[in-house]
């Protein structure tokens, strides 16, 4: 399996032994040894998966490295947080997807109406299998436990993802209104209940 | 001579004993003691070096710092980085360059000279001027990047590839190539992103930053 | 990474850089949209509801400003976000300290907020905990000092700054022109001078994303301009429109 490896908090960098990852588009800064570049059929999903995706608006334009050597990956100087997947399930929204292993099985899921004001559409990415995955977030990524006798309250502009048994609730919550800042236009926030984790940054979108 | 320290990733410190330091216009945070700013132009030696920058938009403004005291700088909040340079030659972008001294030689390199058309090609299409900057000589460099900076080093043996957007500046001897990639399939119409990568080969370092221009 | 969780949540500390945990025990101010999750029951009531009258009008004596900040109370641990900036939580031991409004994030109720007299900045006197973000890391420089405009995050224990114009190098019509209509002023030509004893707080100048501090002040000033004054700021405003 491909090594995922942070260096200095922004830059990813991928050691593949003939080996696959994939990347959104443009992500790569810089690379030694042998690579070569496709555009690829997001993640295995085939042409119907293309489908499902424009119709849905999850639009994900991604890349496939091919080779042997270290690919460094960035984007827009975000930070980079390596999270492995050990035979489960990830939510996350394909604006936060950096890279991940070509073996992790990407699709499409309903998240539920979250409202046009957030900027996040009605369907979010799952990831699942067995592999690592690099996220970006603005700030270092938390994470963040959600159990059943802590429930977790959060803001729409600062979740990234979740893995685990959780459920993911809209509160509209008049006392929540006062906290409207003046950059976000969120008249509610997420609250998650269950069992699992959740993503977040310290930065709004 | 001027010494640059290192405040944090976004801040530097050049503590000046009666002597002078170049740097950024507008990059000036704060400064304590007795320190005068003047205006100062890049372009190493004479007007035909200066009349070069005007025909090609590499017009660079500078300030230059005189006196005795500490002056803090950095950039928009961009990331800070200083760089040694050991009797080298280090190539940077003008505005990606943020402080030196007189200790080193300063010039203007037409890219075409590295690598011939493809240098005017790479010029031309990844936005970059087509003239670079060069500092010659023994001594320090403070530069600017968006997210961190890393140097990669290069080797015969190993040659690094890198993407236009992300490069700030490489030191030693390197010579470059552009390379272009032409194996994707395109099913939905658009490039896979990467259409074309700078190839350094030779020893040296090359310095790329954590985000795409 | 660590996983967190109420339990092992740092108590009114950093999480990482960019992150900051209170830990909701009694009433606070915190700026409104700088939440970014919480656990726990937590209520937020904005300022300016009659309940709260009586610790406003002690603590919180800043009328441009009181639409920025709600009291967070109940119990919980809020968890601060400011875009990425970094985040730092400053001690007051009896002692007095001005902020860049846009990047003060909270204040314990014992302390008081104030307008400073310089624009687009709090001061907070007194003693308790201020939260505050930061372009990057924060730099304290002691005095005296020069700072630039857009770098300094603010001031403590020292007397009110006053503005350092250097036009010594300003040669030319176009330098000229440009620098008294104020247009292409940087650090060099204009400076935040600090004399005196104190402490100074910068950063590395960053993009403004957000000026309404700054418009506030200038709504708030409009009442005191005559006609013809109210007529030439309008011809700035389209002027900076244009360019």
């Amino acid at each position: 399996m491909s090594s995922f490896r942070i260096n200095t908090d922004r830059l990813l960098e991928v050691g593949l032994q003939n080996e696959k990852v994939m990347a959104i588009a443009g992500a790569m800064v810089a690379y030694t040894g042998t690579m070569k570049f496709e555009k690829s059929l997001l993640g295995g999903e085939g042409f119907f998966g293309a489908l499902k995706r424009k119709v849905t608006n999850e639009g994900m334009s991604l890349m496939q490295t091919t080779g042997t050597g270290t690919v460094y990956f960035a984007h827009n100087a975000a930070e980079i947080a390596v999270i492995p997947i050990n035979n489960e399930k990830l939510f996350i929204e394909s604006s936060s997807l950096l890279a991940y292993d070509a073996g992790l099985k990407t699709n499409t899921a309903f998240a539920g109406l979250r409202g046009a004001t957030s900027g996040q559409g009605l369907f979010t990415t799952t990831v699942e299998g067995n592999g690592n995955i690099a996220v970006i977030s603005r700030g270092n990524l938390i994470t963040l436990e959600v159990s059943p006798s802590n429930p977790l309250f959060v803001d729409p502009d600062a979740f990234i993802g979740y893995k685990g048994n959780i459920a993911q609730e809209f509160v509209f919550d008049v006392n929540w209104r006062t906290m409207v800042g003046q950059a976000s236009g969120e008249s509610y926030q997420f609250k998650f209940t269950g069992q699992g984790v959740v993503y977040i940054q310290p930065a709004e979108r | 001579m001027p010494s640059y320290s290192q405040i944090n990733e976004k801040l530097i410190e050049v503590t000046l004993n009666n002597e002078e330091v170049f740097a950024k216009r507008g990059a000036m945070i704060s400064y304590q003691g007795t320190v005068s700013f003047a205006r100062s132009f890049l372009g190493g030696s004479g007007i035909q070096d200066l009349a070069m920058r005007t025909v090609t938009n590499e017009g660079y403004a500078l300030m230059v710092a005189k006196g005795t005291g500490k002056v803090y700088y950095g950039y928009d909040g961009l990331f800070v980085n200083v760089i040694q340079v050991n009797n080298e030659t280090m190539y940077v972008e003008s505005e990606t360059l943020l402080a030196f001294d007189s200790r080193l030689r300063t010039g203007t390199m037409f890219l075409g000279n590295q690598g011939g058309v493809q240098g005017i090609l790479r010029g031309a299409v990844s936005g970059q001027g087509l003239f670079t900057t060069t500092l010659q000589g023994t001594g320090e460099i403070a530069i600017l990047s968006d997210g961190n900076a890393i140097g990669l080093k290069v080797t015969p043996e190993q040659p690094v590839f890198v993407d236009p957007d992300a490069y700030i500046g490489h030191k030693g001897n390197l010579t470059s190539n552009i390379v272009t990639d032409l194996n994707w399939k395109t099913f939905v119409g658009q490039t896979s992103g990467e259409s074309y990568q700078v190839k350094f080969m030779g020893q040296g370092t090359v310095y790329i930053q954590a985000s795409e221009r | 990474m660590t996983i967190y969780n109420p339990g092992n949540l740092p108590k009114n500390d950093n999480l990482n850089r960019f992150a900051f945990v209170v830990d909701v025990a009694e009433e606070i101010f915190i700026r409104k949209g700088k939440m970014i999750a919480y656990y726990g029951q937590l209520q937020f009531d904005s300022l300016g509801s009659s309940v709260l009258d009586i610790l406003i009008k002690q603590s919180f004596n800043a009328p441009l400003y009181i639409n920025h900040f709600v009291v967070a109370k109940g119990r919980g641990q809020l968890i601060l976000g400011d875009n990425g900036n970094d985040i730092a939580c400053y001690d007051l031991d009896n002692a007095n300290m001005t902020i860049k409004a846009s990047h003060l994030l909270g204040f314990s109720k014992e302390v008081i907020c104030q307008e400073s007299t310089m624009p687009g900045f709090l001061t907070l006197i007194g003693n308790g905990k201020v939260i505050a973000s930061s372009s990057g890391p924060v730099h304290f420089l002691g005095l005296p000092c020069r700072v630039d405009v857009q770098s300094v995050l603010g001031w403590a224990d020292c007397p009110s700054p006053s503005y350092r114009y250097d036009y010594a190098h300003v040669t030319g019509v176009l330098s000229m022109v440009g620098a008294m209509t104020g247009l292409t002023l940087s650090g060099e030509e204009k400076q935040i001078d600090f004399s005196g004893q104190g402490t100074v707080l910068i950063q590395s100048s960053e993009l403004e994303l957000n000026g309404s501090d700054a418009l506030a002040h200038i709504v708030s000033q409009l009442p005191n301009l005559s006609k013809s004054e109210l007529s030439s700021l309008s011809g700035a405003v389209s002027q900076h429109m244009r360019g």
